[in-house]
């Protein structure tokens, strides 16, 4: 199979993504689409580590999967915090960070 | 011991003087301070005295005799040792110096007896005595800088040693500042002798100097200003002069010490040191004898009117150094320094006759509320009457034949010379008749309360207070100290007045003309490449000028007498009818104003200038504003930008990539 | 290759971290023991050295980052010889000065300090000159961390201030280097920032011209020097005392030295090109400072500005390119540095005993019951005002010649400034020590410690100005070495020496 195939499916992943980031204001779904964002990113790189037949593709994906494991979790320890003290849950209210 | 060891003798004792009064000044008990600075003095005189006999054993052509300890400084062209020259004319001024001030060590020992500063009041003394010795004694330009300006700081710290009173610090300032102006002038000078002759010791910039300059040469003639500039900061002529009466705020002793006896000569030893380059520069050489002609007269004026007892004698001494000066630049080099040398004695006699009265009048210095000591204080009134004698030119006294050896030598060099000859005779008048007025107003006329208090054998304790505001002092930490002492009951004090009153009686032996030139003949190896060396006023020229000296002294007496003995009302009455006159020159001829308006308040203008519009405006405000603007603006976009919303991040970052995308996509089609 | 001059560079360092991790209390003396290796080192040292060798003594050299031809490399020669032990002069009082008071966070404190001396060391001995920007800009950190740290008044606005002045500074010099470094390589060469190796490359002319414009801007503001002496008020003004010491009298030294050991030597063209407009900076901030000092209460400021005025000296001497000139501005360098070590401290001793006051309206009369004080201060303050008789006056009398030699009128505006120094320094003698005692002040005389601080630095001054051949004899074959293309270029540019009104 060729892989623009791939490519496309990964690009299409990768947009959904983007625009749920961009749209949604549930700290969650944010979460939920960066995910997608990242698999999106996964997807072409096994893609290209196929088509070189070259195995570096495939653990660069596994470092990525650790690494958004790990987002997750601080992604899920922040919201559960708001949550706990009673914060609105919507990005959009967040903006504590302003410079 | 050669004559060079000698020389090192004479600096090293007043140092161990110094280090032992310094450092052991807690341990040291009673009145030892005062004694070990004096016997250290007396050290420096005897190895003057040895380094004398030694040098009269060389030929006189062998009587420079120059001694290197190391080196100070040499780098590029420049070297500079630490070396002393042996010459006449530096063993003369060692042993004016020395000598002077061992005597008065001796009278400041019971003096300033009461004082609290004992100790550091000898240290100072013996500082200044090292300086003043290291100064005569250099034999480069470098370290006769040094001790010039040591004299100088010694001179700013005894001035300044009572130093609770403000106006004792304030004359202290001034007198320092002078000075260093004086410094920074012979820093100048010493460089353009350099660059022209390579070279910075004496012996070598004097022989350099003939091939080296031109007559009357610009460079040289700058450098000679500027050495005067030195030489007339120091010596108190015009127009650098405002520091000396002010200095009158320091200690009695220390006025006849430093601003007396030794230290305001130091201009008078320059020029006759550089005497090969004033000879060169005949241009400076007259200004020189201009300057010192209009000093001696608008001192010896001044001095007509002031009633504090020790400016009088301090106008006086810058009007006896316009003599001095004046002789030294009329290539008089033996006369100038005769007169150097009797000035000491009458001069420091003065001073001491002074401190002598003032501790009996408690430390009041006014003129105006003495009178009558004569029977009280009979030692005094002789001694200070013999000074006074000699300052007036009395026939037969030290005074008498060295004032009119100057003014003979002045009036022989003819031409325009004649004028300030005979300014300096009109001056002579005018100095009889102020020593006479002391004299008169002191010790003769009704005793004031004080004097008779002292016939009944106690001396009178007022308030203390300071002698030129009349402010109460603040004696808490006993300066100045809280008795009084008078030459009467004070044996040290005796011992130093008598010898100086009979050295101002036959200090003239050394160089009466006809007779004996003694002091002449001894500095001659110094001054035999003058110019003017074979030049002298005929013996009888010299007789006429000592007739005319002397009708002008006894009848300048005779009016004071007159109008302070026989009229006492006329001053008075002089007074009122000439009060433009008076209060001219009761405001000193208005230097005092001219320099406040002139220097001191235009530098405060643009100190205040410099802090308000300067640093707040231009620094802080263009500068630092300006800056930290940029750097305000910059940051204040950047932080625009962090909005805190987290989608416009993401826009921004996904816009980021988009435009990433889009440049790769057209850069590789 | 020795390995000393490294053991001298770190022994700071490993005292400080040594401290840290001491028990609480010992920090001070770990540090103080340090600062006295360095001393004892730096003795060594001048006793060792050879005055009539020329070139490095003690060289270090080995690659550091290879790529990049960066070296480290240390050496002393007559230069930065008095540099290193006038550090090491330095650092030794105000430790102990230090030493004997309490603080808050006190490992801390003493870190820095001994952070401070090893980068100190580490400018003046660096022959590399990636390697002397580095220590350029290791040494701001310890000192934004005591004043920010340890400053009284209004030190972050202080902090901020002096480090976004001396940052920006040393920005433009990393710029400048990095461009001397590029510039410099021949064709086919390797980059090297190896000062030796950069005297020998050829910059084009045009380069050198703003290279050494960067350079001035950096070292100007560290000296500092008018008009770039903005942060000067607010930081002396709340750096505590023997920081404010050492600031004044060591790390002000830093840029001057920075001159004559990089900008002369490697871009002798360009210094020469901005001769005439350096020399003005340096005759205005001699009486800018001067005037500005004279007017001033607080008596740090007095001395801060009298030091612009120091440092417009030295300035004035290096860039007179004359032999005398810039022995004196060596010589003077050390001077300053001796000086006003003890100057501040004994500013430290005024204020612990006039109720913190620095206002000299609030001040006086301390001398009666403080004679040692008072006659330590004196001499100091004739020092700083160059008496003669001082090493100061030495070095100004170098100074004043060199720049007399070749541009008269500025050598004699400048002397004006050595009658101002009078008038500011004796002002600020009499407003403390003399007249009546000021309302806060009381006169006590300095304790067993405090003098320990402060009365050797004073002997040393006295002795130097007996002696001042000893530091003239040492520096003078390198320092000659550093102006030498300079001033060749400067004489080939003029023609045939004009002399005084010939």
């Amino acid at each position: 199979m060729d892989v623009v195939w791939f490519l496309v499916l990964s690009a299409f992943i990768f947009v959904i993504g983007a625009g749920g980031v961009l749209t949604r204001r549930n700290p969650l779904v944010v979460l939920l689409c960066l995910e997608l964002m990242l698999n999106a990113g996964n997807l072409a790189l096994i893609a290209f580590a196929r088509m070189h037949g070259d195995g570096s593709g495939q653990i660069f994906a596994l470092i990525v999967m650790v690494i958004a494991a790990c987002e997750v979790v601080i992604g899920l320890g922040i919201i559960v915090a708001m949550y706990r003290n009673r914060l609105p849950i919507d990005i959009d209210e967040m903006s504590e960070l302003r410079g | 011991m050669s004559a060079t060891s000698f020389g090192w003798l004479v600096l090293v004792f007043p140092v161990v003087g110094l280090l032992i009064t310094s450092l052991g000044w807690r341990a040291l008990p009673g009145r030892s301070a005062g004694w070990i600075a004096s016997a250290a003095i007396l050290g420096s005189f005897l190895s003057a005295i040895g380094a004398l006999v030694d040098m009269q054993d060389h030929p006189a052509e062998e009587r420079h005799l120059v001694d290197s300890a190391w080196t100070y400084a040499a780098t590029a062209d420049l070297e500079v040792d630490l070396a002393i020259l042996i010459d006449p004319l530096s063993v003369f001024m060692c042993l004016v110096v020395a000598g002077v001030s061992f005597l008065i060590h001796v009278y400041s020992v019971a003096y300033m007896g009461g004082d609290r500063g004992y100790a550091r009041y000898f240290a100072y003394l013996n500082l200044f005595v090292f300086s003043m010795l290291l100064l005569v004694l250099a034999a480069n330009f470098v370290l006769l800088i040094v001790g010039w300006a040591f004299v100088g700081a010694a001179s700013y710290l005894l001035i300044s040693f009572w130093y609770r009173r403000g106006t004792a610090t304030a004359a202290g300032i001034k007198a320092f500042v002078m000075n260093v102006i004086g410094d920074v002038g012979l820093v100048i000078a010493a460089f353009l002798l350099l660059s022209e002759t390579g070279q910075l010791d004496y012996l070598g910039v004097f022989e350099e100097a003939p091939e080296a300059f031109g007559r009357n040469d610009g460079t040289l003639v700058a450098a000679c200003l500027l050495i005067l500039v030195g030489a007339f900061a120091k010596s108190a002529q015009l127009p650098l002069h405002t520091w000396l009466p002010d200095a009158m705020e320091g200690p009695t002793p220390v006025s006849a010490l430093i601003h007396a006896a030794t230290m305001v000569t130091a201009g008078v030893y320059l020029i006759a040191r550089c005497f090969p380059l004033f000879e060169l520069a005949p241009t400076a050489a007259d200004i020189s004898a201009v300057v010192g002609t209009a000093t001696l007269l608008m001192a010896a004026s001044i001095a007509l009117v002031v009633t504090d007892l020790k400016r009088v004698i301090a106008y006086s001494t810058m009007s006896q150094i316009g003599y001095m000066v004046l002789g030294v630049s009329v290539a008089a080099y033996g006369a100038g320094l005769f007169h150097l040398m009797t000035h000491a004695f009458f001069k420091a006699l003065l001073f001491m006759g002074a401190g002598s009265v003032i501790g009996a009048m408690a430390g009041a210095q006014d003129m105006d509320r003495m009178g009558g000591f004569r029977k009280a204080m009979p030692f005094t009134f002789v001694t200070f009457t013999i000074g006074a004698l000699a300052l007036a030119g009395f026939p037969l006294m030290s005074g008498f034949f060295s004032k009119d050896e100057v003014l003979a030598f002045t009036i022989d060099r003819g031409g325009g010379y004649l004028v300030l000859g005979i300014v300096g005779y009109l001056a002579a008048a005018l100095t009889a008749f102020y020593a006479f007025r002391m004299v008169f107003r002191v010790f003769f006329g009704e005793p004031v309360p004080e004097a008779r208090e002292l016939e009944r054998g106690h001396v009178a304790h007022g308030e203390p207070m300071n002698p030129a505001t009349g402010e109460p002092e603040d004696t808490d930490v006993g300066f100045p100290g809280p008795e009084h002492h008078v030459a009467e009951r004070s044996g040290p004090m005796k011992a130093a007045m008598a010898p100086l009153a009979l050295l101002a009686i036959v200090g003239g032996i050394v160089a009466v003309p006809g007779l004996t030139d003694t002091l002449e003949h001894f500095l001659e190896p110094t001054f035999e490449e003058s110019r003017f060396h074979d030049t002298a006023p005929t013996e009888g020229a010299e007789l006429i000028g000592l007739v005319i000296g002397a009708i002008i002294s006894i009848a300048s007496i005779g009016v004071a007498f007159l109008m302070y003995m026989r009229r006492r009302g006329i001053t008075l009455e002089l007074r009122d009818r000439f009060t433009a006159v008076h209060s001219f020159l009761s405001h000193k001829w208005y230097f005092d104003e001219l320099y406040d308006a002139g220097f001191v308040r235009p530098m405060a203008t643009a100190g205040s200038f410099g802090r308000r519009v300067v640093e707040t405006d231009f620094v802080q405000g263009f500068i630092v504003g300006g800056s930290t603007g940029i750097v305000r603006a910059g940051t204040s976009f950047a932080r625009a930008i962090q909005t805190g919303f987290l989608r416009a991040y993401a826009l921004l970052l996904v816009l980021g990539l988009a435009g990433l995308v889009l440049y790769f996509l057209i850069a590789s089609s | 290759m020795t390995v000393h001059l490294s053991i001298v560079l770190f022994a700071p360092l490993a005292t400080g971290l040594l401290g840290a991790v001491l028990p609480r209390g010992w920090a001070r003396w770990s540090v103080l023991a340090g600062t006295l290796v360095v001393l004892g080192y730096a003795m060594v040292m001048l006793a060792d050295f050879e005055s009539g060798a020329g070139g490095l003594q003690y060289a270090t050299d080995d690659e550091w980052i290879g790529e990049l031809g960066i070296r480290y490399q240390l050496g002393v020669d007559g230069l930065n010889l008095f540099m290193v032990v006038l550090t090491a002069l330095a650092w030794v009082p105000c430790t102990l000065w230090a030493a004997i008071r309490e603080h808050d966070r006190a490992k801390l404190y003493f870190f820095n300090l001994a952070l401070g001396e090893t980068a100190v060391l580490g400018a003046f001995m660096a022959q590399d000159l990636a390697l002397f920007i580095v220590f350029f800009d290791l040494m701001l950190v310890p000192f934004y961390f005591l004043i920010g740290g340890w400053g009284t008044g209004d030190r972050v606005r202080a902090t901020t201030k002096f480090v976004i002045y001396t940052l920006s500074g040393s920005l433009l010099m990393l710029a400048a280097a990095i461009a001397l470094g590029v510039l410099s390589v021949p064709d086919g060469g390797e980059l090297s920032f190896s000062l030796a190796e950069l005297e020998r490359r050829s910059i084009p002319e045009g380069s050198q011209h703003w290279i050494v414009l960067l350079f001035a801007l950096a070292f100007f503001v560290k000296a500092p020097l008018f008009p770039l002496h903005g942060w000067v008020p607010e930081t002396y003004r709340s750096t505590p005392i023997p920081v404010l010491a050492l600031l004044s009298a060591v790390l002000s030294k830093v840029g001057v030295y920075g001159f004559l050991r990089i900008v002369l030597p490697v871009m002798p063209e360009g210094s020469q090109h901005w001769q005439e407009l350096f020399i003005v900076i340096a005759v205005f901030s001699i009486l800018y400072g001067s005037i500005v000092a004279f007017s001033q209460d607080n008596i740090r400021l007095v001395i801060a500005y009298s030091s612009i005025a120091q440092l417009g000296f030295i300035v004035l001497g290096i860039f007179a390119l004359d032999d005398k000139g810039a022995q004196g501005a060596v010589f003077q360098m050390l001077n300053h540095g001796l000086v006003v070590v003890p100057l501040f401290l004994i500013v430290g001793v005024v204020a612990l005993r006039s109720g913190g006051s620095e206002s000299l309206r609030e001040l006086g009369g301390m001398a009666v019951r403080a004679p040692v004080l008072a006659a330590l201060f004196l001499i100091t303050s004739f020092a700083t005002l160059a008496m003669p008789g001082s090493p100061n006056f030495v070095g100004e009398l170098l100074v004043l010649f060199g720049a007399f030699e070749d541009k008269l009128v500025y050598g004699l505006v400048a002397s004006a400034g050595v009658v101002l120094a009078a008038v500011y320094m004796i002002r600020l003698f009499q407003g403390v020590m003399h007249n009546r005692l000021g309302p806060r002040a009381e006169s006590s005389d300095l304790g067993g410690l405090e003098l320990a601080a402060v009365a050797p630095l004073v002997a040393v001054v006295v002795a130097l100005g007996i002696y001042p051949q000893f530091v003239v004899e040492r520096s003078e074959r390198a320092t000659l070495e550093q102006i030498a293309a300079a001033k060749q270029h400067a004489e080939s540019r003029s023609g045939p020496e004009l002399s005084v009104s010939k």
